[in-house]
């Protein structure tokens, strides 16, 4: 209850958006999620009550992009900053949502939501202001890379949210960045509408800095001929969920994922993925990666969803997780559930260590120890950064990556 | 898609051993109390620890609730609408299987389960349950010349109440679940195996459970001990007739492996699983599990599960000794509206110990079937090792199968491997058989014999033969 009565003693209740009191109102019966239930038994709670202890902030302190901009042909974008976006090019336009198209969207996908298995983007909705929620849309084709930015300030809560929608035939590359401070909360929702024939190269990076902790989703509604890939990464967070719902409303459309979460310290990052598969022909292939050392703790439970109508549905899911140390652990669960008979599913997990018979070759060819353990880390990130668009050669994840292991 | 509907054809067979044996017997009535659980115990002539056993697991299950996290969709059982003690009315005490009413006799013939002397050419010992109580055992005297105990529970409580005593709810406590703790409190009977130190069970034993009254539930309770060195092999079996009240199975089976010992438990489950509209069929919630004690010990788990409307059932290994090895391979087959959720816990404690799971799910007509397993490594099973399969086949486009692997390791120095896959029969196979001028039943029944052969392979003999029987016949029909 503490958490609700947080909201509103923040604002007076004339003051909340007609969206966050309907999300107030679906949490007002249980403001907390089971901690029985399958999606939260693994959640730490008092990791989960530390991120809900900072004061709820709805001004940012002054951000600035931690990295230069060394490409005059990238849009960047901050959630929060309060500016308005109309770029009409000759084969593309960016815009902002009406507030109508906003609300209506966002009332239409909360009427979808439980508050168990969507508590964190009812929590999220509930906490934004118009401020902090940016919608846009995209038309067009040869559209630059966009960045978009959300960050958390020091010791309080921030709630960001981002909704796109990509119109019909729109081709775009996007990159998402969560930015954790130093003892902060930030939650993050975004909401994807993909039109027929659309395509998105969609990256999320996060990372944070000593106790900050983070709530992200994601939720992703592809229609017919849609591609969506998305690359993610997920580090240096005290706590991290991040949680992906992904619907294939009508079936014909291509999704791939390729994940990965890297846990230190007594640090607990997770990933949740539900895939939808509401129509025929769809296809995903999905990889997530995990590296859990020191005493942390990393959790992967991603389950698809085939019903009787998502017949020649191609859907494979791969679950890799690396253990470096004696006190750290991994859960996983991937998880397959079919009613329809014409279809090729498949999943697969495997916990193991470093290959020791890599290291031994290495080592014989004069490569020390720690060098060639990086090497084989640098392999194992490897296929996941390169996945991420627009950051790859700018951001230098696998520097940062390796020199943070 | 003309090949569609005639497999959903083949899958229709009518339960063959669903009649009911009209024999007098002796019931308590309906419900339960701390009283019931102390006229069973009485009826059974039982020592004090028992009865403290069963009144403790008693009091624990009436704090506990029903689970419901294997969302199995059936109506509330009330508990206090099962007659809870059932048995044949004979005399006192059988001495030989002469004295055993020639009714049950007749039932057990029905089943092909051979009790009679004459027909004991196959080398397998076996203890019959009818509803409550164990009816016969046979070969106890070629047995005990090795030593070997196979009784009842309610005998070995009598003659071996120290190994009792010393095992019974130590691998599946009372407080492990809502089902063990009900089994403990009322469990009726059972079978009891001992093998003594560096003995090889000179042949199969196995236990025939059949239910045959409409408003008593089953809860019977197997313990396995077997000392260094020993090995056995152990089959069971169940049926039950058809009616249109559901029935409730609740046992508990526990094994214990000691150094160098080996049990391997196989079943062929056949309890009658309702008609096509779902009416009827048994519950089957059972909790088994084998602990590997001993260094290098082994238990093998694998069953064929085809009956049952609700089956909910996990048998597991907890791997303390070093290098000790869990195995389980199962096929489960579910048809019209038929629910089994069904797997494996691997607990791997003890350093460099395996685990292998071999899982094979066929759904069809609208039944759900699903593969829910665990395996965890803990902090000292360093390399150790699992692998795991979980494949499942569809027929028709009604039916579901799901996967839920549980992986947990807490162990950087050992390796899980999990991989799981759907697929339908192969229209491609099908026809390329069918144009070698095999009938499309037995082009069926090949596939899903060929679908099950790694789990088949591990049978012992006579089950594997009347495993495939089962499978073909439940896909025999009305083609051609």
């Amino acid at each position: 209850m503490e958490i609700i009565e947080k909201i509103k003693t923040n604002k007076s209740n004339d003051n909340l958006t007609e969206i966050q009191k309907i999300c107030l109102h679906k949490l007002q019966s249980s403001p907390l999620p089971n901690p029985k239930s399958e999606l939260w038994r693994l959640s730490n709670k008092s990791k989960l009550s530390n991120f809900l202890d900072y004061s709820v902030n709805e001004k940012d302190s002054k951000f600035d992009i931690p990295y230069p901009k060394n490409s005059q042909n990238t849009i960047r974008l901050i959630i929060g900053e309060n500016c308005q976006i109309k770029l009409i090019k000759k084969n593309y336009s960016i815009q902002q949502l009406s507030e109508d198209e906003l609300q209506k969207y966002i009332k239409e996908q909360i009427s979808f939501f439980t508050q168990n298995e969507n508590w964190s983007d009812l929590l999220n909705l509930s906490l934004s202001c118009k401020n902090n929620i940016l919608g846009l849309k995209i038309n067009g084709s040869k559209i630059p890379p966009i960045e978009i930015f959300s960050h958390a300030s020091s010791n309080s809560l921030n709630a960001k949210t981002l909704v796109i929608f990509l119109e019909k035939n729109c081709d775009v590359e996007l990159l998402q960045v969560n930015l954790g401070k130093e003892n902060s909360s930030l939650s993050q929702s975004t909401f994807f509408c993909l039109k027929e024939n659309s395509s998105v190269n969609h990256g999320v990076v996060s990372y944070g800095e000593n106790r900050s902790n983070l709530l992200n989703s994601l939720n992703v509604i592809q229609q017919k001929n849609s591609a969506y890939n998305l690359g993610s990464l997920h580090f240096k967070f005290n706590y991290a969920r991040f949680e992906i719902s992904i619907k294939q409303s009508a079936g014909n459309a291509k999704t791939n994922i390729k994940g990965m979460q890297i846990t230190k310290n007594d640090e607990q990052i997770s990933t949740y993925t539900k895939i939808e598969f509401n129509g025929p022909n769809g296809f995903l292939d999905q990889i997530n990666k995990s590296l859990a050392d020191d005493k942390s703790h990393a959790i992967f439970e991603g389950s698809i969803i085939v019903p009787k109508i998502a017949q020649r549905t191609d859907a494979s899911q791969l679950s890799r997780n690396l253990l470096l140390s004696n006190l750290a652990q991994i859960d996983t669960k991937p998880q397959l559930e079919i009613i329809a008979d014409d279809v090729k599913c498949k999943h697969g997990a495997t916990i193991s260590q470093l290959n020791e018979e890599e290291l031994f070759y290495m080592r014989t060819r004069g490569i020390t120890l720690t060098e060639a353990s990086k090497l084989q880390l640098s392999s194992y990130f490897q296929e996941i950064i390169s996945f991420i668009p627009v950051s790859k050669d700018r951001w230098d994840l696998l520097d940062k990556l390796l020199h943070e292991n | 898609m003309v090949n569609e509907n005639l497999v959903k054809d083949v899958v229709k067979e009518p339960y063959k051993y669903g009649f009911v044996t009209d024999i007098e017997t002796e019931k308590i009535e309906k419900g339960l109390n701390e009283d019931i659980i102390k006229l069973i115990s009485q009826k059974k002539e039982e020592p004090k620890f028992l009865l403290d056993f069963r009144l403790k697991a008693f009091k624990k299950w009436q704090k506990m609730k029903e689970p419901d996290w294997a969302s199995l969709g059936y109506k509330k059982i009330d508990y206090q609408d099962i007659i809870y003690y059932s048995a044949p009315k004979q005399k006192e005490k059988i001495s030989s299987l002469d004295e055993v009413d020639p009714k049950l006799l007749e039932t057990f013939d029905k089943l092909g389960i051979p009790l009679t002397e004459q027909k004991k050419l196959t080398n397998v010992a076996v203890d019959a349950v009818f509803d409550s109580v164990s009816i016969a055992t046979t070969f106890r005297e070629e047995l005990a010349e090795h030593g070997v105990i196979f009784c009842s529970i309610s005998e070995a409580v009598k003659n071996h109440a120290d190994l009792i005593e010393k095992y019974l709810g130590t691998v599946v406590p009372a407080s492990d679940n809502y089902f063990a703790a009900l089994n403990s409190a009322v469990f009726s009977d059972g079978s009891f195996v001992y093998i003594p130190k560096g003995v090889n069970c000179p042949m199969d034993l196995s236990s025939y459970f059949r239910i045959n009254s409409g408003d008593s539930g089953q809860f019977e309770r197997t313990l396995i001990i077997a000392e260094e060195s020993s090995s056995v092999s152990y089959l069971e079996g169940c049926t039950a007739p058809m009616f249109d009240t559901n029935t409730l199975h609740a046992a508990v089976v526990e094994l214990i492996a000691l150094d160098d010992a080996s049990i391997k438990y196989s079943t062929v489950q056949n309890w009658y699983a309702g008609d096509e509209e779902g009416i009827g069929g048994i519950f089957n919630f059972v909790t088994k599990r084998g602990k590997c004690l001993g260094k290098r010990s082994k238990i093998s788990w694998s069953q064929v599960e085809t009956g049952s409307a609700i089956t909910w059932k996990y048998p597991s290994c907890l791997l303390l000794g070093e290098e000790s090895v869990g195995e389980f391979y199962s096929v489960a087959l579910t048809n019209n509206l038929q629910q089994a959720d069904t797997g494996t816990k691997m607990i791997h404690i003890g350093p460099k110990t395996k685990s292998t799971i071999v899982s094979k799910g066929i759904s069809a007509g609208k039944s759900k079937n699903s593969y829910r397993g665990l395996v965890k490594m803990g902090t000292k099973a360093t390399g150790s090792r699992n692998y795991s399969q979980c494949d499942s086949m569809l027929i028709g486009d009604q039916a579901s199968a799901n996967t839920f692997p549980y992986i947990k390791s807490q162990q950087p120095n050992s390796d899980i491997e999990h991989e799981a896959s759907t697929c339908r029969i192969s229209e491609d196979q099908l026809f390329y058989l069918q144009s070698r001028g095999i009938e499309f039943e037995e082009a069926v029944s090949m596939m899903v014999s060929g679908f099950c052969r790694d789990v088949f392979n591990q049978l012992p003999m006579e089950f594997a033969a009347e495993a495939d029987k089962l499978l073909a016949l439940k896909l025999e029909g009305s083609v051609g």
